[in-house]
Order: C-alpha cells, then structure tokens, then sequence
C-alpha cells in the first residue's frame, strides 16, 4: 500500500471528525475496519480499532481543553501497524503503533485548535468580502484535510521506513487487551453508571459470567 | 405551512457541513448563515448583516433552530425575536444534544459495537454505523421539518419521548454493556491485572484529570508493562 495514498483515504476519514456529517465513520472502530479491509486483514484492524475505541470512548468533538483527537489515534493505531507489521515482528509493531496511537492523538488535538484558528482567519476574510461566504465557509474543509494530512501522513512516513531494534519494548496482544479492557471499563463505568442504572450493570456482569459457565 | 421538498433537501444537505468552518470567534456561525441562505429565499444580504456572530450548538440539533428560524424569516418575524430565539434554542439543543449523543447514545452504541466487533468481527462495525446513522439522520431530518412546523414551539421538543426516553434506554443499555466486558475477559492470571488498572482509571476520572492526562497516563502505563 503507498504510504501517501493511505494518508490521503485517512485524512479523508478523518474529515468525519467535525467538518462533514459526522457520521461515525472516523470512530476508531470504524475506521479500524475500513484500513483492515484496505489492508486485506480486517479481524486485526477490527481487534486494535476496538481496543483504542474503549481508549477514547467518551471522547467530545469540542472539549473545554484541548482534548485528544481519538479520531485520529484509531487511524494512525491501524494504519501504522500495518505499515509496521510488514517489515517487523508482530509485538514490536503493535507497541510502536499504539504508541504512536495516542501520541498522534495528543499532536492531533493541538492541530486541531490550529486548524480551528486558521478558519478564524477564514471569518475575518468572509467579514471584510461578504460574497465570499461560501468560500471562506467550504475552505474549513480544505483546512481540516490538511491538518489530517499533516499530522498522520510523516507518521505514515516513520511507520513504513522504521526497523524495529530486538531490544525494543513488546506488546503482545493480551496485555493491549488487559489495557483497552481496563480503560473502557473505567469509561463505561464513569458514563453509564448512577444509582438508576447500578442493576442493568450487575446483570451485564452475571451474563458474563453465565456466558463464562455456560 | 409546509416545507417544500427541494428547499429541505438543500437545508439537509446544507446542515451536513454546518461545521466546516468551525472556529473559536465565531463556532459554527458561517455554517449557521450559509444553511439560511440555502432555506431562504433572496435574504441573503439580510442573513448576513443580522446573523454574522457566535452560533454554536450541537451539529445534529442546530436542524432543529434551523427550520425555526427559517419558518420565522417566512413569516416576517423582526430580526430582534429572530435572535432572541436563536440565543436561547442554541443553548437549549447543545445541552440536550451534548447530554443525548456525546455522553449517551454514542459511547453506549460503540460500546455495543466494540463487544459485537470482538466477539463476531465485522457485525460490530456494521451494527454501529446503521443504528447511530438512524438516530443521527433522523435528528438531522426530523429537526428541520419540526422546526418548520412548529416554529418557536420546537424548543419544548426537549421533553419530548425522542430526547428523554431514548436517553434513558441508551443509559440502561450502556449499564448493561459496561457488565458486558467481562464477556472478553479470559482465565487467565494477568487479566487479575484488570482490577488495579481499572481503580486507577476510575480514580482519574471521578477526579477529573483532563483526557490529555489521562491518555498520558495511559501511554506511560503500556510502556511499562511492555518493559516488564
């Protein structure tokens, strides 16, 4: 797969994010099995998709700090690794993927307010030029594009020329799992748990259990 | 009066860019303007002179002050009661669109997505995509005709079945879901992990670390582990 083509389907993915429809389709989970399938390997982009998903479950488009963009982590996660995984053993590609993950989703986040300054600029053109709404209104399209491109196109870059050292650290698949599970729990615990809902979550766990049994 | 069908496919298709150009000065006020531009006809100078300032509001829910204020330029409303409007439904729709779908609807269907995604591959995915697209393009759809029809009426539609039953029903569902998990948990000694590692995240949230924090805390953590 050519690195730059994979960057400019991501950054377009990425778009999903704020700037059309949001649709959910650069949810990592999402796009996880859309790079997978890219790759011709969905189980493993569905697998890492899904656990970075529990990472950033209750992630909001517009935070009052500068928030991680989840979005993004997902799309550098899946498609590093298959960058990664083709000239390097599996558990070394999958720590330096998902740490390139959620270091690209904090980068991400500051390019983010970047990008949101930029169409600022975009405003105070469409103020002095009123005809030029549409414009200055569509180019925040061109912008978000641009900041995907920007930020997951170089780590694309490093993913497919990097050889990983034997001494580097690894992560087996199990352990990524412990860790996505942990975090999501954590999560759904914080979102979806109030005194109203503390049965439906003690049922869940007795079907797990029963399923575990059974 | 009723929308006519082209006029709301060209607000629908409007309200799916409503924040392209979405900035800190202004959020999403260009988008706002162009989307009554394409519902309006020959206001375009009108639009731009009384509506050029801070909009913001939920994405999926601005269709519903849309089609309200549509409806009102319709009608010849003065600018004043316009904006007045629109002051109070954007703060109004953002809390119940934030509150519905951010911290409700979407985490608990991924949630659902992801146990669906491990367990059975691409039905997950799948699952996901149709059943929030149905919440999400219903709200967007829905928000413009209502809005239309029932004018500045459409604010009480914040109490309506739509908003606070399903709400509730994805609270119960993301509950359940959250017990769910442990489905992918195996037998074996280092998911007994799970149980200190979980603590700690539970901690940094109930304390409010922010997300950066926390996904720090996250990288630092699988570092760690890998080292070990």
């Amino acid at each position: 797969m050519n690195v730059f083509v994979l960057a400019i389907i991501a950054a377009i993915i990425l778009l999903d994010k704020y700037a059309v429809g949001e649709f959910g389709v650069s949810q990592p989970i999402i796009s996880g099995t859309i790079i997978g399938a890219i790759f011709g390997d969905i189980s493993s982009g569905i697998f890492l998709g899904a656990l970075l998903q529990l990472i950033f479950l209750g992630e909001s488009p517009f935070g009052g700090d500068i928030e991680p963009d989840g979005q993004a982590a997902g799309i550098i996660g899946t498609g590093s690794y298959f960058l990664l995984v083709s000239s390097n053993p599996l558990e070394y590609s999958l720590f330096l993927a998902i740490v390139f993950a959620l270091v690209g989703g904090i980068i991400g986040g500051v390019l983010n307010m970047y990008a949101h300054v930029y169409n600022e600029k975009l405003y105070r053109v469409f103020m002095e030029k009123k005809h030029l709404l549409y414009v200055c209104h569509f180019a925040g399209l061109v912008t978000a594009f641009l900041r995907g491109l920007c930020l997951l196109l170089p780590i694309f870059i490093l993913a497919h020329i990097v050889t990983i050292p034997r001494a580097f650290p690894q992560l087996t698949k199990e352990l990524l799992m412990i860790i996505g599970l942990s975090v999501g729990l954590s999560n759904g615990l914080y979102l979806f748990v109030k005194k109203s809902t503390i049965l439906y979550l003690c049922g869940g766990i007795a079907c797990s259990l029963l399923l575990f049994v059974l | 009066m009723q929308l006519a069908f082209i006029r709301f496919i060209k607000i629908f298709f409007s309200s799916l860019f409503i924040q392209s150009s979405w900035s800190y000065f202004s959020k999403q006020g260009m988008g706002f303007m162009v989307n009554l531009i394409y519902g309006t006809k020959n206001k375009e100078d009108t639009i731009m002179k009384e509506h050029n300032e801070l909009f913001n509001t939920h994405p999926y829910m601005a269709s519903y002050i849309i089609g309200a204020t549509i409806r009102a330029y319709d009608e010849g409303k003065t600018s004043e009661d316009i904006k007045r409007f629109i002051t109070i439904a954007q703060t109004s729709f953002a809390s119940a669109g934030d509150l519905l779908f951010w911290q409700t609807l979407r985490p608990a269907l991924l949630l659902i997505s992801v146990i669906f995604g491990l367990k059975f591959g691409i039905i997950g995915p799948v699952l996901f995509i149709i059943s929030y697209n149905a919440f999400h393009l219903f709200h967007r759809a829905r928000g413009i005709t209502d809005g239309y029809n029932k004018g500045w009426d459409v604010i009480y539609l914040i109490k309506a079945k739509r908003f606070i039953m399903v709400q509730h029903v994805f609270e119960i569902l993301g509950a359940l879901f959250t017990g769910l998990l442990f489905i992918l948990i195996a037998f074996k000694i280092n998911y007994l992990l799970l149980i200190p590692l979980t603590s700690l995240f539970v901690i940094l949230l109930l304390r409010r670390y922010s997300a950066t924090f926390i996904i720090i805390a996250v990288l630092v953590l699988i570092v760690i582990i890998a080292l070990v």
